[in-house]
C-alpha cells in the first residue's frame, strides 16, 4: 500500500546520494592522513567502511560527523554541503542523523533511559509520557527491554553498544553512522548486532554507514564496501566485486596478509641510524 | 492536511493522515486521548497515512494502555505495509488488535 | 651561542603566541556560555536549570565546611597577627579595624576562591576531560547539543552565584573567627566588636570583594572548563589536565585579586 507520494520521494531519494565525499583531504599536524577521497551513499544503503588500524577510516567518519575540519575537498549530508554550513541549518541536519560511537559514548551521568531520551527531550516538544514510550519502544528494539533505569557503568560492552544504538534512533534518523559495531564483543553478540542493524534498515528505511575492520561483520550486512588504506580509497564496490578484486592489497586485507613493504637498504639504514 | 474523526458502529474512528511525524504526533496524541476521555470506544484508521514515525507509533501506545485501563475498546485500522513494518520492529504488531477496515474489526467483535 | 640566543627567542615567541591563543580560547569560551545564559530560551535551546542548582549544590553548599573552616582559622591567625603587631605601638584594640577590612576586601574571597578553584575546577577539569576522552562531548555535538550551552553554562550561573554567597559566609567565618579571639586576648566583648565593625566597613568593601568573587567565579570556571576540553591522551591526559587546571586557577584569582586591588584602592 504505497502511495504515489512516497513512491515518487523514493525515487527522488534514489537519485540523491545521502553522503557525498570529493576529493577529501585531512591533516593530522603535517601528517597527511586522507588523500583525495572520494565517496558516495545511496539512500538506503548499507555501506561498510572497511580498513586496518591507521587507514585513515576513523578519521573519515569524524569528517562525516562534522567533528573536524577538512584540508580541501567537499563533504555533502542528505544533500547539504558541510563547509560553511550555518550553525542552525547544522543543527537541523544534525536531527536527521544518528550516530553510534565505537564505546557508545552514553553520558556517564544518567540513565540508559535518559541517555535516550536524551535528543527528543532537546529537540522536540513531546509530552513526557510519548518521549518515555519513545525512549522504551527503542530500548525494546535493541532487546534491552527493561534497563532503563540502569547506569551506563553497570552495562557490558555488548549492552552499551546496543543503547548507544537505541539513542542514535530514537529521533527515527534518516542516516545513521555505525563506528565499529563488532569491536571487541563475541561473535554471538557482534552476529545480533549485524541482525539488528539489518531489521533497521528493512523497518526504517534508513541508509546505514558502518566502520569497521571486521570481515564477517561486513561481508553479512553490507550492499557495497569501500576499503580505505593509508587514507586513499582502494576500491568502493558491491561485496562480490569487492571478493574479487584483483588489487594485491585488497587481497591482502582480505586474506590477513600483513603488509610487507620493499626494503630500501639505504633509508632504512638511515632510519635506523637517527639521520 | 489535518487529522479527521467520524462515528460509525459504535466507534469513534479517529483519521490520522499524512505524515505522523515528531511536528504532528502531539496533535494525534491529542486526539486520540480527547475521545477515549469521552469514553468512547475508539478505532484509529491508517489508511491515509503516507509515513508515521516513532513518535506517532508512541501515542498509539499511549491510547492503547488508557483505553485498556478504562475498559474501552481500541484498535487499528487500514494499516499500511510502511506503517506495520514500523510497528513490527517494536514487535507492536503482535501487541495492538489490528483489522484491514472497520466492518472487518466489528465482524470481529462478533 | 647566537643560535643559542635565537633559539631562546624563538621559545619566547612561541610561549607569548601559546599564551596569547589560550586568552583567545577563554575569551570565546566566556562569550559562548554567556551567549547561551542570554539568549538560548529564546532559540529553544534554554539552559538546564536542573543542571544550574545540582552544580549549585555540588560547587557551592558542599563547600561550605571547609569554607567556613578556613575562613574562621585566617580570622584568627589575622587577630593574632595584628595584635602582636599593633602592640608595639600600644594600639592593640585597633586591630578590629584591621580584621574587618582585610577579611571583607581580601581574604574573605580569596580563601573561597582558593577552596573552589581546588574543589570545583579541578572536578570540572576531570568530568570534562573524561567525557573528551569517552567521545561524551562528540556524541552531545552530534546529537545537535552544543557542549558549552548544555556543560558549561550551567556551571557558569551556579558559580556566579554561589561564589558570591560562600564570600558572605566566609566574610562572617573570618571575622567570627577575628571576634573570638580579639575576646580571649584583649577581652572585646563581641557586642563591642560587632559594633566596631559595623562603623567601620562601609559597603563598599563587601562589594569590592564580592565583585572580585565573581571574577574569581568566572576563573575557575573558564580555566577547569578549558582544561578539560583540551584533553588527549587518555586516563593520564585526565590527571594532567586537573592538576594543570588547579594550579593555574590559583595563580588566575591571586594575579587578578592583585590587579583587582591595584585599580580598586588608586
Amino acid at each position: 500500500m504505497v502511495t504515489p507520494d512516497a513512491q515518487e520521494s523514493d525515487i527522488a531519494g534514489r537519485a540523491e546520494a545521502v553522503v557525498e565525499v570529493q576529493d577529501l583531504v585531512a591533516h593530522y599536524g603535517r601528517h597527511k592522513v586522507l588523500d583525495g577521497v572520494n565517496l558516495s551513499v545511496e539512500a538506503g544503503e548499507i555501506h561498510i567502511i572497511m580498513g586496518g588500524s591507521g587507514s585513515g577510516k576513523s578519521t573519515l567518519l569524524r569528517h562525516l560527523l562534522g567533528l573536524r575540519r577538512v584540508s580541501s575537498g567537499r563533504i555533502r549530508l542528505l544533500g547539504q554541503e558541510l563547509e560553511g554550513i550555518h550553525r542552525q541549518a547544522l543543527q537541523e541536519l544534525r536531527k536527521q542523523i544518528g550516530v553510534s560511537f565505537q564505546g557508545g559514548a552514553l553520558l556517564s551521568s544518567m540513565t540508559v533511559g535518559e541517555n535516550v531520551t536524551l535528543p527528543l527531550r532537546e529537540h522536540t516538544r513531546l509530552d513526557e509520557s510519548t518521549m518515555a514510550i519513545m525512549a522504551r519502544m527503542k530500548l525494546e528494539v535493541v532487546n534491552l527491554g527493561g534497563f532503563e533505569h540502569f547506569m551506563p557503568s553497570q552495562l557490558s560492552g555488548g549492552m552499551t553498544k546496543r543503547a548507544a544504538l537505541a539513542r542514535a534512533i530514537v529521533m527515527d534518523p534518516k542516516l545513521l553512522f555505525f563506528d565499529e559495531p563488532s569491536a571487541g564483543l563475541d561473535p554471538v553478540v557482534s552476529a545480533e548486532l549485524d541482525e539488528l542493524i539489518l531489521r533497521l534498515r528493512e523497518a526504517m528505511h534508513m541508509s546505514i554507514v558502518v566502520v569497521t575492520h571486521e570481515l564477517e561483520s561486513a561481508f553479512r550486512i553490507a550492499d557495497r564496501i569501500t576499503v580505505l588504506d593509508s587514507g586513499r580509497i582502494l576500491i568502493s564496490d558491491t561485496v562480490e566485486k569487492v571478493k574479487s578484486s584483483p588489487n594485491p592489497r585488497v587481497q591482502d586485507l582480505l586474506n590477513r596478509r600483513p603488509r610487507v613493504e620493499e626494503l630500501d637498504a639505504d633509508a632504512y639504514l638511515a632510519r635506523l641510524t637517527g639521520e | 492536511m489535518g487529522f479527521g474523526h467520524r462515528t460509525e458502529g459504535g466507534y469513534a474512528v479517529v483519521e490520522l493522515r499524512g505524515d505522523v511525524d515528531l511536528a504532528r504526533s502531539p496533535e494525534a496524541r491529542a486526539l486520540i486521548l480527547q475521545f477515549l476521555e469521552q469514553r468512547s470506544d475508539l478505532l484509529v484508521d491508517l489508511s491515509e497515512v503516507a509515513y508515521i514515525d516513532s513518535s506517532g507509533v508512541a501515542s498509539l501506545v499511549e491510547g492503547y494502555q488508557v483505553a485498556k485501563k478504562e475498559g474501552l475498546k481500541f484498535g487499528l485500522i487500514g494499516v499500511s505495509e510502511a506503517a506495520l513494518s514500523v510497528l513490527r520492529l517494536a514487535r507492536l504488531d503482535q501487541v495492538f488488535p489490528i483489522h484491514s477496515d472497520l466492518d472487518a474489526r466489528i465482524a470481529d467483535d462478533g | 651561542m647566537a643560535e643559542a640566543r635565537l633559539m631562546w627567542v624563538e621559545q619566547l615567541g612561541r610561549r607569548t603566541l601559546g599564551l596569547v591563543a589560550e586568552a583567545g580560547y577563554l575569551s570565546a569560551l566566556l562569550a559562548e556560555s554567556l551567549y547561551w545564559l542570554f539568549v538560548g530560551s529564546f532559540q529553544r535551546q534554554p539552559v538546564r536549570v536542573s543542571a544550574v542548582f545540582s552544580e549549585m549544590m555540588r560547587a557551592g553548599v558542599n563547600a561550605i565546611p571547609i569554607v567556613f573552616l578556613l575562613s574562621f582559622s585566617i580570622g584568627i591567625m589575622l587577630a593574632i597577627q595584628g595584635i602582636h603587631t599593633l602592640r608595639t605601638f600600644g594600639a592593640e584594640s585597633q586591630v578590629v579595624i584591621g580584621i574587618a577590612l582585610s577579611i571583607t576586601r581580601e581574604f574573605g574571597p580569596l580563601i573561597t576562591g582558593i577552596v573552589v578553584a581546588g574543589r570545583t575546577g579541578s572536578a570540572l577539569a576531570a568530568r570534562i576531560g573524561t567525557m573528551v576522552v569517552s567521545e561524551e562531548i562528540d556524541a552531545l555535538r552530534v546529537m545537535g547539543i552544543q557542549p558549552v550551552r548544555y556543560l558549561v553554562s550551567p556551571v557558569l550561573l551556579a558559580m556566579l552565584v554561589m561564589l558570591p554567597a560562600l564570600t558572605v559566609m566566609a566574610d562572617f567565618a573570618g571575622l567570627l573567627g577575628g571576634a573570638v579571639y580579639s575576646a580571649l586576648d584583649l577581652g572585646i566583648s563581641y557586642g563591642a566588636y560587632a559594633d566596631r565593625v559595623i562603623s567601620v566597613l562601609k559597603t563598599g568593601d563587601v562589594l569590592q570583594g564580592l565583585t572580585k568573587s565573581c571574577v574569581f567565579a568566572t576563573i575557575v570556571t573558564l580555566v577547569g572548563v578549558a582544561n578539560g576540553f583540551s584533553v588527549s591522551g587518555g586516563a593520564e591526559g585526565v590527571g594532567r589536565a586537573t592538576t594543570r587546571s588547579v594550579v593555574l586557577a590559583i595563580s588566575g584569582i591571586v594575579i587578578a585579586d592583585m590587579v583587582f586591588t591595584w585599580f580598586l584602592n588608586r
